[in-house]
């Protein structure tokens, strides 16, 4: 982006003195707010926390990794090191770090609301977040645990003697707190929209995360019982899943996946949205199919709770079951296919800008295709008894998970920093940390392919049988110390613009959308001085960006409302 | 955040900041309680799943064990919990027509069936307990159970005695030791009945809930079937009716705070909303019971 | 507020008592049913000289068609669905249907039996089904 784009962009709002950061300094307004916008800040404050402690224990299975008899960790060790990695980085980080984040930032204020239905509720989920990372956290230094974060019976339930119990009880919060944003936005979604902001002309964005709350809804209740009962298990002793009552751990599974696979779209749908609001943007071209962009959100949602037996293909599940699993998976991969289609034709014959944002929307758009195609691979039941249980399977979900929603996310914070903040990062070390994080990620993980594919099994830390493997291992730490420099740069540099970073303008990039175009940078507390009326089409960037389109005020409702006093 | 204080002063104003219009307002709240219900179905629904796994695969067992329970406390139950479904539809009936006296009339009546229902469950558990069927270490299930023991005046500890047929985990070898693991120290009779514990004495402050209830005792049956099998039926048993009554007890404190809110004309209860929203959750808690009752009370033969 | 505002917000359905009341007098009925069934019906079959499993799987369909028959009345008019936006219902609805996904895991426990891998009992001891005393010790 140039300073061209940013001349052509109309003074749409004058910029505004008071906005949502500096209405008030005390901590307590901080720690006491309904303001979605405040609670989206302290999200991310909260999961980039995470994050780290996260990334700590991705740092040391590397490090251990490089040699084959190991470093650094005993066994044990190295379990429970994997095991905090997968717990932060899945619970704590993946499933919430875009919805809680974007999401609370943007649902209201890409809809025309002036907060989301329930801000109270709000508050209270990330109350409850942060009850239960403190607990997980407690666990992990109390001794961790040692199951991965899958906590398979009768592992979890009977034989490990870690500290399960706990970590469970931190997980089972913290699903309270997916729900009660769920919630929100399912509400928010339906009943606030504002006058003429009807289905079709909503974000992609606004699609992506109804479809994830959706599956919310849907799926984390089960996933919350399910450890809920290996927690009653190891404390009273109540036998569930134990064979010897004549019980099925294989049920555990059932009941697990049955919400973590969905939650793999819980990862990943979000960061679909952003993509699709990024590749427009950046490519100065209406998204192509919106409808079909739109729906495969939604379709996604719906089958991805059909497959979840593919995680469960040697479990000694019922192999006439496998089959159908493996069938529907296929089916799977074609709203995802959909979505990738139309984001390459908005692509083409678009102008395309290479924005620290787009140059993340692009890597995301590579590796989240190797990660799909990979993901057809264990989708198949003859392939996957080869390739479960090994790095292959770890590099394809970490293409997805890290390549999709972590390059996503990054791109998302990028655009809409200067809406959330005020203020400008500097272009050239956000494009540099984006290449960075791409070719880092690159090198990290797509040796895991052939690790993976020649045999080296997961969540195992010697290899000394193999000692072949050292040089693909050797790759991937080296690219993880890559991958690492890429996500701190970010950190540096982005907190440094909130000190030292050029004022934003209200338009940036020159973007379409009612957060663009109608609301200051950063926005009031009440989002909008007036509510604002969509007259508009969706992602009109064939228009010059005009305020009247949005201009009229709804009538006036009730004494003292609709703003018209702000 | 000061610019819009007014509207909070402003204590009648039902429409709150975010909303446009009263309508909006409700029609929202009634559609978040729903979406909130819908995770709760699937929360009991995983449960009811696992329990209808189980049941398929043990229906014989299962019949045998349920015998143990007592089919009259639980229609007990089911009577008490849907006469206060209807008096909370009632309420929502008074709220929505603005009458508060027989609103709160209708909500502390079902207050009191909330107790009642917690009463019942207390004196089930209670009954449980004493019998040894709470699938912790002092479990114990066989042939000779209710006939009086011959190792009178062991109390709970002659539970975990070792015995013949005891059933253990392969330890050792798998298990790393310490205080983590719990399964290792539970042991099932087998069901030759050979050690038998006496019944345990209740605490002495549910003792009275025996006199209450003792119309509706049933006579003591017998103990055949699988132990295991027993063990895995009364731990569905406890797990589904303890988080059934955790809700009530969250029903209990819902329903006091609406009714103090209520009577202290706070600023957050402006329309018949929250009593809505209360009933809703209310009923839910009803509607798990009405299963809950057939598939733990009535299993066929 | 205004007026039309405030007819507006009375346009939600109220209840009338008498259907609170009817539905009350029929959920208790269908309650003494359900223990009737429980109680009576087996003996009464039996003597009809239906074999023990077609009863018990009747008597499980009478339990549990009863069981739905008294959630649905609740649900309907307790909780107002039948009077409620048809998003409301669409949500109402759509916690139950999910649940039916559920019952996917049953083509597991069905089909697991019929695998057809020499040494594995067709007779399944446990929900574990595989036979594992062929296994060395």
């Amino acid at each position: 982006m140039s300073s061209t784009v940013v001349e052509t962009t109309p003074k749409v709002e004058p910029q505004v003195e008071k906005n949502y950061l500096n209405a008030d300094h005390t901590i307590k307004s901080w720690l006491l707010t309904t303001d979605h916008k405040r609670i989206a800040v302290l999200y991310l404050i909260s999961v980039t926390v995470m994050f780290f402690f996260g990334s700590v224990a991705a740092a040391l299975i590397r490090y251990e990794l490089t040699a084959p008899r190991g470093l650094l960790l005993s066994s044990e060790a190295f379990n429970k090191t994997f095991s905090a990695h997968g717990v932060f980085m899945v619970f704590f980080f993946l499933v919430l770090a875009i919805p809680a984040t974007l999401g609370n930032f943007l649902v209201p204020i890409q809809i025309g609301a002036r907060d989301l239905a329930f801000p109270r509720l709000n508050l209270l989920s990330w109350y409850l977040y942060t009850i239960a990372a403190v607990l997980v956290l407690i666990s992990m230094f109390m001794g961790g645990v040692d199951a991965g974060w899958t906590f398979y019976t009768p592992l979890s339930s009977t034989y490990s003697n870690t500290q399960i119990t706990l970590c469970l009880v931190g997980i089972f919060i913290s699903g309270f707190s997916s729900i009660a944003t769920g919630v929100n936005f399912v509400a928010t979604i339906h009943k606030m929209r504002a006058p003429g902001m009807t289905w079709f002309k909503l974000p992609l964005m606004i699609w992506s995360t109804y479809a994830t709350s959706v599956i919310v809804l849907l799926g984390t209740p089960v996933v919350a019982i399910t450890l809920f009962l290996v927690v009653v298990e190891r404390a009273f002793g109540f036998g569930i899943f134990s064979p010897e009552l004549g019980g099925d751990p294989v049920l555990f599974q059932h009941l697990f996946w049955f919400y973590s696979h969905p939650a793999v779209y819980i990862m990943i749908l979000p960061a679909m949205g952003i993509i699709s609001e990024l590749i427009t943007c950046f490519s100065r071209r209406e998204i192509f199919g919106y409808k079909f962009v739109a729906f495969s959100s939604m379709a996604i949602a719906g089958i991805g709770f059909l497959v979840w037996g593919h995680h469960m293909f040697i479990s000694s599940q019922s192999v006439y079951q496998g089959i159908i699993f493996s069938l529907i998976s296929f089916i799977v991969a074609v709203p995802s296919a959909v979505k990738v289609f139309n984001w390459s034709l908005t692509l083409m014959k678009g102008s395309v800008h290479f924005s620290t944002p787009m140059i993340y929307a692009l890597g995301f758009l590579g590796l989240f295709v190797i990660g799909g195609l990979t993901g057809l691979y264990l989708a198949s039941v003859d392939t996957d008894v080869h390739l479960t249980g090994t790095y292959f399977i770890v590099a394809h979900f970490h293409y997805v998970m890290v390549g999709g929603t972590i390059m996503a996310f990054l791109g998302g914070i990028h655009f809409w920093w200067p809406k959330m903040f005020g203020r400008m990062y500097s272009e050239f070390w956000g494009k540099l940390s984006a290449i960075i994080v791409f070719v880092g990620f690159n090198f990290t993980f797509f040796p895991q392919f052939i690790l993976g594919y020649l045999g080296m099994p997961r969540r195992y830390h010697l290899y000394y049988f193999a000692p072949e493997w050292q040089v693909y291992h050797i790759m991937s730490t080296l690219g993880s110390s890559i991958l690492g420099i890429g996500f701190v740069l970010p950190a540096i540099y982005l907190t440094h613009s909130l000190v030292k970073g050029r004022k934003a303008e209200a338009n940036p990039w020159d973007a379409r959308g009612l957060e663009w175009e109608y609301t200051s940078s950063p926005p009031i507390t009440e989002n909008f001085a007036k509510t604002p009326v969509f007259r508009g089409k969706v992602y009109d960037y064939d228009a010059v960006a005009d305020a009247a389109k949005y201009e009229g005020e709804i009538e006036p409702v009730i004494e003292g409302k609709g703003r018209t006093n702000v | 955040m000061s610019d819009h204080t007014h509207h909070h002063d402003d204590e009648h104003d039902p429409v709150y900041f975010q909303y446009e219009q009263i309508d909006q307002q409700q029609e929202t709240y009634v559609l978040g309680m729903w979406s909130f219900l819908v995770t709760e179905v699937l929360f009991f629904g995983a449960l009811f799943m696992l329990y209808i796994i189980y049941r398929w695969k043990f229906q014989d067992d299962f019949y045998l064990v349920h015998e143990q329970l007592n089919w009259k406390l639980g229609g007990l139950n089911t009577a008490v919990l849907l006469f206060s479904s209807f008096m909370v539809a009632a309420a929502v009936h008074y709220a929505q027509k603005k009458r508060k006296t027989q609103q709160l009339i209708c909500l502390g009546i079902t207050l009191l069936c909330a107790f009642m229902f917690m009463m019942v469950k207390t004196k089930e558990y209670g009954d449980k307990w004493s019998h040894h069927l709470i699938p912790n270490k002092a479990f114990s299930y066989g042939e000779h159970h209710g006939g009086g023991g011959e190792l009178g005046g062991q109390g709970e500890h002659a539970a975990v005695l070792p015995n013949g047929g005891k059933i253990t985990l392969a330890s050792g070898a798998t298990n790393m030791g310490g205080e983590g693991a719990s399964h290792d120290e539970f042991q099932y009779h087998p069901g030759n009945g050979t050690i038998a514990p006496q019944p345990r004495e209740k605490p002495a402050f549910l003792k009275f809930l025996d006199g209450v209830f003792a119309p509706l005792d049933m006579p003591e049956k017998e103990q055949h079937g699988s132990p295991e099998h027993a063990r895995l039926f009364l731990s569905l048993y406890f797990l589904m009716t303890g988080l059934h009554g955790v809700h009530v007890l969250v029903g209990i404190i819902v329903i006091s705070a609406l009714m103090i809110l209520t009577i202290k004309k706070a600023p957050t209860i402006t329309d018949y909303i929250p009593t809505e929203m209360v009933g809703l959750y209310w009923h839910f808690v009803d509607l798990v019971w009405i299963f809950l009752y057939p598939l733990f009370y009535l299993i066929p033969k | 507020m205004a007026t039309a505002q405030h007819d507006h917000s009375h346009s939600h359905h109220i209840i009338p008592m008498p259907v609170l009341i009817g539905n009350l007098v029929l959920l208790g009925f269908l309650m003494g049913a359900t223990i009737w069934a429980a109680q009576s019906l087996p003996a009464m079959l039996h003597s009809s000289g239906l074999p023990d499993a077609q009863i018990s799987l009747i008597m499980n369909i009478v339990a549990l068609t009863i069981a739905f028959l008294k959630a649905g009345f609740v649900i309907a008019i307790f909780m107002g669905v039948k009077y409620t936006t048809k998003l409301v219902k669409l949500y109402a609805i759509g916690g139950f249907v999910w649940f039916c996904l559920m019952f996917i895991m049953f083509a597991d426990y069905a089909t697991r039996p019929m695998e057809p891998v020499h040494g594995w009992e067709p007779e399944i001891p446990s929900a574990l089904p595989r036979n594992t005393s062929e296994i060395p010790d």
